[in-house]
């Protein structure tokens, strides 16, 4: 007795692209970017309610972001400190004066700032995620929850996405301008502390004439961007990896670790197709030039 | 609306490899689409009628592995059968649809073995999660309900407390409790008096045929305890090769002539 389906009835080309659609579904990147329309698609169903979905969302930034708040700032600190001191040596070996400013805008705020950022939240809120979910889907919370009509989408991934998501940008942000601002500061220190042969060009006026000159309009738009990118791969990541554990204790610290290296993974690679856009404005204005 | 049916299962077909349960991290449209495989060796349960009247309370018996809590789990929509036909409230249910979510919208409630209370909030907002999420009422209603079904399980003393302060038996009476305030119209339990003492036993059986007169409420309940059907004036059914048997009385299986009735009901005909 074989019934005919909906989707056999269909052309040619209707069954293709079922098959296409199928296909992609069947895909573990396809069902997390289904993941992360789900979530935001909850957020509109009939139990929303804008006080407790905005103190779930609070609760989340805080936890994902407040909290990872001072290992980021040694972070910031001491990698701006590098960044400035490579490049202050560097310049004066190759002779390239005016490339302070620009160096600085590729290297912190455009590349390693946000990706530095992203792995330190995949590394410790991604991974707290994934922990917390697998647990309750291993104590069959979670099931309880479906069995009260309680959507898990909705009640554990929605809140996870959006505040992880916001929290990433603020952090981002603030890991630039410490990177930047308080790199400045720790370079004084290093070279009043070891003598004067940096000193003396160095100055903050300098310095952020230099970076804001180097700024273009493509790196304020990647700036707002890239973080909200990271932060959604993030989190959709590690909700998607701990909802996938079957019941099975083992499966959580397996999950946690594909968590984070997955996440690695696409950010780097979700880093390379952002680049493109930097690419493609290089060529136009070449094109101009010529 | 006196005689109609709560639950109808007509044919169900249950492999091991249900058993994994719904994935939330997939899109539910994607097992519509998966190709299964019959094979009647590896089936657990085949070709398993049910019926449960509405207002009517069922005991669900049977030794251990023979998918007692996955015929539950299965009603409740947590794991999806190989096939089978549902009707929830005279309401066919397609296969495609038969999710937690969609079931739970028909006011199905499940009670687990071990509770499965959310571990970090506290009993009172246990209760009041599902309430608050379904906005049933004004906050000050939901106080009350809350409190009402605190009582009603005596677990009101410990209502700011974590899941992981109280025991087994006080956070199956929570779970109970949990579900009791959803105001579910078909309630299924998993094993509701294991792990209670004897005077909390006592005071749980008025209370469930006190939400089937009052509420008329039709409930399903899994359990080893046999004479707590005796209790309950119910019919108890068993699970047994693959099949559910007729519901029947606790006296017509003591005094039956039939192989399971031997295997579960020797003791308790020395007893009696």
């Amino acid at each position: 007795m074989q019934e005919v389906r909906n989707w056999q009835k269909l052309t040619i080309f209707g069954k293709a692209f079922h098959r296409f659609g199928l296909f992609l579904m069947k895909r573990t990147v396809g069902q997390q970017v289904a993941l992360f329309f789900r979530a935001y698609a909850s957020l509109f169903n009939r139990s929303r309610s804008f006080k407790a979905d905005t103190k779930n969302i609070i609760a989340q930034a805080f936890f994902t972001g407040v909290e990872i708040f001072p290992i980021l700032f040694i972070v910031a600190t001491l990698f701006g400190a590098v960044v400035i001191m490579e490049v202050l040596t560097m310049m004066g070996k190759m002779g390239f004066d005016d490339v302070m400013g620009s160096l600085m805008v590729v290297v912190v705020i455009r590349e390693l700032g946000p990706i530095l950022t992203a792995f330190l939240i995949a590394g410790r809120s991604g991974s707290s995620l994934t922990t917390y979910i697998g647990s309750m889907v291993i104590n069959s919370e979670v099931d309880a929850l479906a069995t009260m009509g309680v959507s898990p989408i909705r009640y554990l991934v929605m809140p996870g996405l959006i505040g992880g998501t916001i929290s990433t940008f603020v952090m981002t942000i603030l890991f630039s301008a410490i990177a930047i601002g308080c790199g400045f500061l720790a370079t004084q220190a290093f070279s009043f502390l070891i003598g004067d042969f940096i000193h003396a060009k160095l100055t903050w006026s300098y310095l952020s004439s230099e970076i804001l000159d180097a700024m273009s309009l493509t790196d304020f738009v990647l700036i707002i961007v890239k973080p909200l990118v990271f932060g959604s791969i993030i989190t959709t990541n590690a909700c998607y990896q701990a909802l996938n554990i079957p019941h099975d204790i083992r499966q959580v610290p397996k999950a946690t670790s594909r968590s984070v290296i997955k996440s690695f993974l696409y950010i780097v690679i979700a880093d390379v197709f952002m680049s493109i856009f930097y690419f493609l404005d290089y060529m136009n204005e070449l094109s101009k030039i010529i | 609306m006196q005689n109609a049916t709560a639950l109808r299962i007509e044919d169900l077909h249950l492999s091991y490899k249900d058993l994994i349960g719904e994935r939330f991290s997939k899109p539910k449209t994607l097992s519509f689409f998966e190709k299964q495989m019959h094979s009647p060796e590896k089936e657990l349960l085949s070709g398993a009628n049910l019926t449960l009247n509405s207002g009517e309370t069922l005991c669900i018996g049977g030794p251990s592995g023979t998918g007692k809590t996955a015929l539950l789990r299965v009603i409740a929509g947590l794991n999806r059968p190989l096939s089978g036909k549902f009707y929830y409230f005279g309401e066919y249910i397609p296969p495609e649809r038969h999710t937690a979510l969609e079931i739970a919208k028909r006011q199905v409630g499940l009670v687990f073995q071990n509770g499965a209370l959310i571990s970090n909030l506290r009993i009172k907002d246990n209760i009041a999660l599902p309430l608050h999420y379904h906005k049933r009422g004004t906050p000050k209603e939901i106080e009350d309900k809350v409190n009402m079904a605190m009582d009603l399980m005596r677990v009101r003393a410990h209502a700011n407390m974590f899941p992981h302060q109280l025991s087994v038996g006080m956070q199956k009476r929570v779970a109970i409790a949990r579900s009791w305030a959803m105001d579910p119209k078909l309630l299924l339990m998993d094993e509701p008096t294991a792990g209670l003492d004897n005077y909390n036993r006592r005071n749980l059986l008025p209370l469930i045929d006190n939400m089937r007169i009052l509420f008329r409420t039709s409930i399903i309940i899994i359990t080893h305890d046999l004479l707590m059907a005796k209790e309950l004036g119910c019919n108890i059914c068993f699970l047994y090769k693959g099949q559910i048997t007729e519901p029947r009385t606790f006296d017509y299986w003591l005094n039956s002539d039939t192989e399971i009735a031997k295997v579960l009901f020797r003791d308790l005909h020395r007893n009696a």
